[in-house]
């Protein structure tokens, strides 16, 4: 599903990842480990294209991203879910239309949108919110409708920063689930964390980094 | 369907988000039109006058006195078939007379104490659009007076002559200056559109992250642009419609214009459509120059 070989990224001279070789299977929930500045960000946005790598190569589904055209980029992003930090939705717009951006941006039918829309926002629990605008929701609840949004167009792979990096142990527990159950239904999970809690509670395959280098890769095929 | 609702309520959104800017870049793009517009009026106004006088302008071959009958006829012939000539009509003498009392009654008395009619007979050339060139007058007119029985020959070319090269001059004029004012009109909706981006910026990224494409991040704010023109257009159109009716009234001239009858004309509805095409060309192309680089997905 993803392969990465070799891959090195330096912002300012300043190695980010440095010779990184991983092959990600389809369907499996991998964690990436590691401190601050270790380099997993860096890792999920050479997967979502939102950053050059500078020497390797990374494949995802046998396609090869670095050769990957501007104007492709986009579709490749289709057949991603990504759950940011910082949730990333928009202020002025309401929980349904958030979450029915991804759709909207492929252009489906309205009714099509509806019951995907429904379904993503009750899988994750907030359909009761879906008229209110983001900033009037708890950070677990804008957590989750940035879950919403990530898997409402089914995709083959779900890649989070950080998911649970302001909540407390009860609410990250939640979001673990979620993920899981989103796992479960055959998406490839790949989850960056520093959470040492996170990881006990999903116990699959765990790929630490330190200072832009894999240093252990655990619990292959779990 | 679904995504072309989504557009125009973003352009919408955009507009109200920014409403300061957008009222600036709409007052000032009507400006702009309106300066231009104003040129524009008297561009056609004038051309409309000189076109005018072109087309009524005669030339006068006065007849030797005392030239009999034969002649007269001899010189008509002559004249009719010159290639130069589209019109010919005959005054005779009597007419000549009729006419000056007519036109001048208080004059009349003028004639009495000579006696005899002095007025010479004519012939009103009206000359061939192809011939009504200074030089083709003024040769015309040469060969007009050496025909046998054709004694003066009048015309009064050079201020219609000199009102057409004004109007070439303000053609000139406002290409030169409606080029000035385009640029200057593109610069600030480009510069409102860039407001806009830096604005939603954010939104902008999210976007892209979730697999927007650039036609589908560009398009609202190429709408917006083309918004922001038509708007600023339609002002400008309301300004001079109101400026002209004001200006008309002050002149008291309905009907008139540098005495010609042909009257002062405010904009067909075919050009005020071409002003309004321009002001949404204007705005699109202010909006696609600042949204050039915005759809580039990768770093």
């Amino acid at each position: 599903m993803i392969q990465i070989f070799h891959v090195t990224k330096h912002y300012d001279r300043r190695p980010a990842l440095t010779d990184i070789n991983l092959q990600i299977e389809k369907g499996e929930f991998v964690l990436l480990m590691g401190p601050s500045g270790a380099g997993k960000t860096t890792l999920l946005k050479l997967l979502y294209c939102a950053t050059s790598l500078d020497e390797g190569q990374i494949l995802i589904q046998g396609r090869n991203v670095a050769r990957l055209k501007s104007s492709d980029v986009p579709y490749l992003r289709r057949t991603m879910g990504v759950v940011f930090q910082d949730f990333k939705l928009l202020s002025k717009k309401s929980v349904y239309e958030n979450v029915a951006l991804p759709l909207l941006v492929q252009g489906l039918p309205t009714f099509e949108t509806r019951r995907k829309v429904m379904e993503a926002l009750k899988a994750v629990g907030v359909e009761h919110r879906k008229e209110s605008r983001p900033t009037m929701l708890s950070a677990g609840e804008q957590q989750r409708v940035c879950i919403a949004r990530s898997i409402v167009n089914s995709p083959i792979i779900l890649l989070a920063d950080e998911p649970t990096g302001n909540m407390d142990a009860s609410l990250a527990r939640e979001i673990v689930d979620l993920f899981k159950t989103i796992n479960a239904r055959g998406t490839t999970v790949l989850v960056a964390t520093h959470n040492r809690q996170v990881i006990e509670q999903v116990g699959r395959r765990v790929i630490t980094l330190d200072q832009g280098k894999v240093v252990s890769d655990e619990g292959r095929g779990l | 369907m679904r995504r072309l609702i989504h557009f125009v309520r973003e352009a919408v959104a955009n507009i109200r988000l920014n409403r300061t800017t957008t009222i600036i870049a709409v007052a000032t793009t009507a400006f702009t039109l309106a300066c231009f517009g104003v040129f524009l009026l008297l561009y056609l106004n004038l051309r409309a006058v000189a076109t005018s006088l072109q087309g009524d302008f005669k030339v006068v071959v006065y007849v030797k006195d005392g030239l009999p009958p034969s002649g007269v006829s001899e010189l008509q012939g002559l004249l009719k078939a010159d290639p130069g000539v589209q019109a010919l009509v005959y005054v005779s003498k009597e007419q000549a007379l009729a006419d000056f009392r007519a036109q001048f009654p208080d004059e009349s008395h003028l004639l009495q104490g000579l006696g005899e009619n002095p007025l010479p007979a004519s012939f009103i050339v009206t000359l061939a659009p192809s011939h009504r060139s200074p030089d083709s007058v003024r040769r015309a007119a040469e060969r007009f007076k050496s025909e046998p029985g054709a004694d003066q020959v009048q015309y009064s070319r050079d201020w219609i002559d000199n009102l057409a090269t004004v109007v070439g001059y303000l053609e000139l004029a406002a290409v030169g200056i409606g080029t000035v004012l385009s640029a200057a009109s593109v610069t600030i909706i480009a510069s409102t559109i860039r407001l806009t981006l830096y604005a939603r910026r954010d939104e902008i990224e999210i976007m892209r992250l979730i697999g927007a494409t650039g036609g589908f991040i560009k398009i609202p704010y190429l709408i917006e642009g083309t918004m922001l023109g038509a708007m600023g257009s339609a002002v400008s159109l309301v300004m001079l419609k109101g400026g002209f009716e004001l200006f008309s009234a002050r002149l008291g001239m309905p009907g008139r214009f540098l005495g010609i009858d042909s009257g002062v004309h405010f904009f067909s509805g075919q050009v005020a459509v071409l002003i309004m095409g321009a002001g949404l060309l204007l705005g699109f192309i202010g909006s696609a120059v600042s949204v050039l680089d915005l759809g580039r997905a990768k770093p």
